[in-house]
């Protein structure tokens, strides 16, 4: 929308933008995004949803469960580490630690087995496996996650950005129920406070999405509706994940795999789309809750 | 040329087999077959090949429609019935 105003990021106080995909808040962008989260936050609790705080690694292993490395390795970040050998770290210590590029140079690396996280409900499925759920399950979390692209803008596309995400696990009916429900709260949010959005049908960004089977899946039966501020720029998403994570992870409800869906906030993203359409003057943001 | 009786009954027993777990009598031509996963993106490429197979026409996929393969009502109306979704 050509209304929107355009923002020179590297002049707005409190606000710092890394090239390496990244970006630091203080001052009031800083208390925007924590009102912006307390709003969220207010979300699940009316849901009924427990918070839970989550390490930043998830183990190789339970990714693999969901397929994610052949689904998105174009996204994936893994932790490094040096090989510990002392010959390997002896070598690492009298070479530069540095090219000229600024790249490091490792000698040898460790076994990876571990991932930053890509998406914050991933850590919902892999901590309640093997569980049968009495009654539908609603939680809540914040995770910086990581996504490698190939390249990044200011708020809008970063390498590791902050996730809220609000879940439910439960029959087909429950969940639908509370996307439902929590689509409805957004929507009217977005009305009350004036922010245009375009609810659009959205599928996940696989790799080489013309050869993914899931690609196709999504695009024949549409589980993911965003919330698209300025036409393109997705700040949210309703996801019914039908009964996928309930069967990878053995989590039943009622006798069958759980079904799941998740009600998921782009933090920086919400932030891009408050200070580009209410301004960066702190009194003309709305009031949010 | 086979009629809409036969071909509603290969599409069951093609979701059948291909399921491997789901009884004969749990589905039905109104069952959400995606939904439920009773048929898994893994198998729709296969789904696709089976009804290029059964309607002697090959499938252009960007053409495909939402909802197009909700169950094999949908199935049907879209690929043998009035209302071609190809």
């Amino acid at each position: 929308m050509a209304s929107e105003r355009s923002i020179d990021w590297n002049l707005l106080p409190g606000y710092r933008w890394h090239e390496n995909g990244q970006s630091t808040f203080s001052g009031a962008p800083l208390k925007l995004y924590q009102k912006l989260d307390r709003l969220f936050l207010q979300w699940a609790g009316e849901r009924g949803a427990a918070e839970h705080r989550f390490p930043t690694f998830i183990p190789a292993r339970e990714l693999d469960r969901l397929d994610y490395f052949r689904s998105f390795p174009h996204l994936v970040t893994f932790p490094v580490t040096l090989d510990p050998s002392k010959d390997n770290l002896a070598a690492f210590v009298r070479g530069a630690p540095l090219d000229d590029a600024g790249h490091l140079q490792l000698a040898a690396s460790a076994p990876i087995a571990d991932v930053l996280t890509p998406a914050a409900c991933y850590h919902f499925y892999i901590q309640f496996q093997d569980e049968r759920l009495a009654q539908p399950r609603y939680v809540t979390t914040r995770a910086t996650c990581f996504r490698r692209e190939d390249h990044y803008a200011p708020l809008q596309r970063q390498w590791s950005f902050s996730m809220r995400e609000i879940v439910c696990l439960g029959t087909a009916d429950e969940v639908k129920a509370f996307l439902a429900g929590g689509r409805a709260t957004v929507e009217g949010f977005f009305k009350k406070i004036g922010l245009p959005i375009e609810w659009q049908n959205a599928t996940d960004p696989f790799f080489e999405p013309a050869r993914s089977s899931k690609y196709l899946m999504q695009k024949l039966d549409p589980v993911k509706i965003e919330m698209v501020f300025n036409g393109d720029l997705a700040i949210g998403s309703v996801n019914f994940h039908r009964n996928y994570f309930g069967e990878a992870f053995r989590i039943t409800r009622a006798g069958a795999d759980a079904y799941s869906g998740c009600i998921a906030f782009g933090v920086e993203r919400w932030i891009f789309a408050f200070l580009t359409h209410f301004g960066t003057d702190e009194a003309g943001w709305p009031v949010l809750t | 040329m086979k009629t809409e009786t036969e071909v509603r009954r290969a599409l069951r027993e093609w979701v059948i087999r291909t399921n491997g777990k789901i009884a004969a009598d749990a589905l039905t031509d109104r069952t959400p077959i995606i939904e439920q996963r009773i048929v898994t993106s893994l198998q729709i490429t296969d789904l696709l090949l089976f009804l290029e197979e059964l309607t002697g026409r090959a499938i252009d996929v960007e053409k495909l429609k939402p909802g197009i393969f909700r169950d094999i009502d949908a199935i049907y109306e879209n690929f043998f019935g009035k209302a071609d979704g190809v």
